[in-house]
């Protein structure tokens, strides 16, 4: 029963795998001109900041090269969110929310990224609408695939919290 | 997140009084008629589940009023809390957008007003209103983070004191909403609370009346007020 429970899960992470990055950014020719028009690539030595949480969102980030780690801080708890690696899209849910980054990005080893600027995706998004709800769903199973790994986590028996060991 | 509400529940989206405080449906006068138009209120009794987990995802979840248990199932058969969402949160949006089954279960801890939105409905209203898109990301990137959140407070707090106390400050913070006073209503029982502390009920009921005879808390009814949030803060460490 645990491992039907356990296969059951790991199906639905596989259901809410990320999609590949050119299907993701696929759209018709003026919206991909004004896009590829304005993307930038910015190279990072290991310990750069890329971004800070809660700082302004220059726009939507794809790892090119090197180990980059995602950071949060929520109250006075500071989570490591885990790692962005080459061909992740970073930060969708500042670039299609209120432009204000929700977590830090930190460079682990050298690397580049792939700017694409906001108001690049704007004018992608008036030309091609169906592009940010491509990219909203892509942000949706980000979240899906968090919930269903953090109770995949919670089942594993070396994370858990008897009652005994948790006592005051 | 434990909020205090008002028992006058809304009619309809566009006489909500408390639609400027809740992020999602704090919208443009012509999304806001629009989002009226679709779906429906319905009320639920405590207890009632909204979806649970493996149900294949067929409608968006906005709670207008009173408090949701969103919640997994463990290798054992013990449900496993994840977070109390409260007026505003909006549920079942993830799996919807990603087209995968609900990822947990949702069941109402106290009566509640949820507007209820069928899946197509809600992916073309989203497509029709950016600032609802906008809002969507805001309300998926809250999610996200609250997930890793939980999943670190189980983790790494050493003390089942410190647990509850984390607990109880990030509720009580989430209410305050900046406001000096950290009061909240606390709809679950010691035995949730101890599941979301990972803890037993025991402990809870023993802490909690350990930190009201040290007066860090008081207790009345179902409101807690943290009187010194700086002693409960030091247990966190």
């Amino acid at each position: 029963m645990v491992s039907n429970q356990l296969d059951t899960r790991f199906e639905r992470l596989a259901a809410a795998a990320a999609h590949p990055l050119a299907e993701l950014l696929d759209c018709p020719q003026d919206a991909g001109r004004l896009l590829s028009g304005e993307t930038k690539c910015v190279d990072f030595e290991p310990g750069a900041v890329i971004f800070r949480q809660h700082g302004p969102c220059k726009g939507l980030y794809v790892v090119v090269s090197g180990d980059f780690v995602r950071k949060a801080e929520r109250f006075d708890m500071r989570v490591t969110l885990g790692p962005a690696r080459p061909g992740d899209l970073v930060e969708l849910a500042a670039a299609l929310g209120d432009g204000l980054h929700t977590y830090t990005l930190s460079a682990v080893t050298s690397g580049s990224l792939l700017l694409l600027p906001m108001e690049a995706l704007r004018r992608s998004f008036e030309s091609y609408p169906p592009l940010r709800m491509r990219l909203l769903e892509e942000l949706a199973r980000e979240v899906s695939r968090a919930y269903i790994t953090c109770c995949l986590t919670r089942m594993t028996p070396a994370r858990r919290h008897s009652s005994a060991a948790a006592g005051a | 997140m434990a909020t205090l509400h008002s028992h006058h529940p809304p009619e309809d989206c566009l006489n909500c009084e408390h639609r400027h405080l809740r992020m999602f449906c704090n919208l443009t006068p012509e999304a806001l008629a629009d989002y009226d138009q679709i779906g429906i209120m319905m009320s639920h009794a405590r207890g009632a589940k909204l979806f649970s987990e493996g149900d294949p995802a067929r409608n968006v979840f906005v709670i207008c009023f009173g408090q949701v248990k969103i919640s997994s199932t463990s290798r054992d058969g013990k449900t496993m809390i994840l977070k109390i969402a409260g007026p505003g949160d909006v549920m079942g949006l993830s799996a919807v957008l990603a087209n995968v089954p609900h990822e947990v279960t949702a069941e109402a801890i106290e009566p509640c007003q949820v507007k209820t939105v069928r899946k197509q409905e809600f992916i073309e209203f989203l497509g029709r209103h950016g600032i609802a898109s906008m809002h969507a990301a805001q309300s998926l990137s809250g999610e996200y983070l609250t997930v890793f959140h939980d999943a670190k407070r189980l983790a790494l707090s050493g003390s089942a004191a410190g647990r509850l106390a984390r607990l109880l400050l990030d509720w009580g913070r989430e209410a305050a909403n900046g406001k000096p006073e950290i009061r909240f209503t606390m709809a679950l029982t010691h035995e949730e609370i101890a599941n979301m502390a990972g803890t037993s009920r025991e402990t809870v009921t023993r802490l909690l009346n350990q930190f009201r005879r040290d007066q860090w808390i008081t207790i009345k009814g179902t409101s807690l007020t943290i009187l010194k949030p700086d002693q409960l803060e030091r247990l966190t460490a």
